[in-house]
């Protein structure tokens, strides 16, 4: 927003004001990716958020401007959300979850177990899995940017995307098919994989 | 060539196929179908990004711990002589302008988020709330002010103050017919959209006049307030995101 920047200016100056208008304007979004990366639990999820809103204001001298001001303020939010999560060891077991999040799952069984929406269905993955799917792709961050904020390789996170998105095929699958074409026929030498 | 692996059909959820894969996929309904599905998912993942919610903070208890971090100064405590507004003061009739923005563009957005006309000629039931204002001072008195930054901490509190009357008033009022439904809050946002255009209009001109700023900044966290109100209001399966 093109009058952003002077806002930003006020509030620099101690304009409470002009604080609060950067705040309504960006915690529908800001806090939105705190809620996201917390999952199911709202209480710690409104102290990250303070907490991110605080940063926010105490590192507003170093807001050069070359940005926008809501992406300067959702980094601000991913970065603090998860050094949050990791000081409440939420996040302390990344690798292994990394590992040991497997893809394989009985789509008979995952199929009673169909989630409304993409929120509820990242909330069954592992945490580690969940973070690096929503960075990746809900926030647009890079593997690289994910290795660098996790503290793992981005083949690492890129494995990790992969099996969080065939678990969420699977959950969200009522959501994410196609209708089936009834007119389609298999060749009898083409064996239907196993997804 | 053999069907195309998880991982691999994941991957394809926002990577291009190679030519091989690509004829594959030309070729195979099943994994034609999965790459599809994995497709809708990533499309699905980014639309999140611009989804918004209910704010889990408050401005105000931020506020305090922004003053108990002494990162900001709480509006009393501020020496006299040092402004948290920007120091700025127009000609004349510029201020005259500014002040006439403010009381025409509040009117009009008030009587279109009552839901009536925002023409002051029409009458209707606004007409009985105007009324209803009769008690309040008819002139100003200036004299109560001992300092220009008493003058100016007690704009701010009465800007705070307004606004939480405004959101309440949103949120607990239901005397006015429409208010609370999403026509309601959608009238009322398009109301808003047209003086945040008029006011951006007038900070091109006058960028630091401080009654503009204030109107403009008002009008933004209103506008706000009234999407997230508009979102309660809506079926659980649709959210506004921007307008």
């Amino acid at each position: 927003m093109e009058n952003e920047q002077l806002t930003v200016q006020r509030a620099l100056a101690g304009d409470q004001a002009a604080m609060r208008a950067l705040w309504t304007r960006h915690a529908p979004h800001v806090d939105v990716v705190v809620r996201r990366l917390v999952g199911h639990d709202p209480d710690l999820a409104a102290d990250i958020a303070q907490e991110v809103w605080i940063q926010i204001f105490r590192a507003l001298p170093s807001f050069r401007g070359d940005a926008q001001f809501g992406t300067w303020a959702h980094r601000i939010a991913v970065n603090r959300t998860l050094n949050a999560l990791r000081r409440t060891r939420r996040m302390a077991s990344v690798e292994v979850d990394v590992e040991d999040d497997t893809a394989s799952v009985e789509p008979e069984g995952e199929r009673a177990l169909l989630a409304a929406s993409i929120e509820e269905a990242a909330a069954k993955l592992s945490p580690g899995a969940r973070t690096v799917f929503l960075l990746h792709d809900v926030e647009g961050y890079t593997h690289e940017e994910i290795a660098a904020e996790l503290g793992i390789t981005a083949g690492g996170s890129k494995s990790q995307l992969f099996k969080a998105r065939a678990k969420l095929r699977v959950l969200l699958a009522h959501l994410v098919d196609a209708p089936a074409n009834t007119k389609f026929q298999p060749e009898s030498s083409h064996v239907a994989p196993l997804y | 060539m053999s069907h195309l692996s998880t991982d691999r059909l994941a991957a394809l959820g926002d990577e291009a196929p190679t030519p091989v894969e690509a004829a594959h996929l030309a070729s195979c309904e099943a994994c034609a179908r999965e790459h599809a599905a994995y497709r809708a998912l990533v499309t699905m993942a980014h639309e999140e990004r611009g989804a918004i919610g209910i704010p889990l903070t408050r401005f105000e208890a931020i506020a305090s711990a922004l003053v108990a971090d002494q990162i900001v100064v709480a509006p009393a405590a501020r020496p006299v002589g040092q402004p948290a507004r920007t120091r700025s003061f127009l000609r004349t009739p510029m201020r005259a302008a500014a002040g006439f923005l403010l009381l025409a563009g509040g009117a009009v957005a008030g009587r279109v988020s009552a839901g009536v006309s925002p023409l002051p000629f029409v009458r209707d039931s606004a007409t009985a709330v105007a009324s209803s204002s009769a008690n309040l001072p008819t002139s100003i008195d200036s004299t109560n002010f001992a300092s220009i930054e008493d003058a100016r901490n007690a704009q701010l509190h009465s800007e705070a103050r307004y606004q939480q009357a405004a959101a309440y008033l949103a949120e607990h009022d239901t005397t006015v017919a429409g208010e609370g439904s999403p026509v309601a809050y959608r009238s009322r946002l398009a109301a808003l959209d047209q003086v945040i255009s008029t006011t951006r209009e007038a900070m091109r001109q006058a960028p630091h006049d401080p009654v503009i700023n204030g109107y403009y900044l008002t009008t933004l966290g209103q506008r706000e307030a009234t999407l997230r109100q508009l979102n309660t209001v809506l079926p659980a399966s649709l959210r506004a995101n921007s307008f």
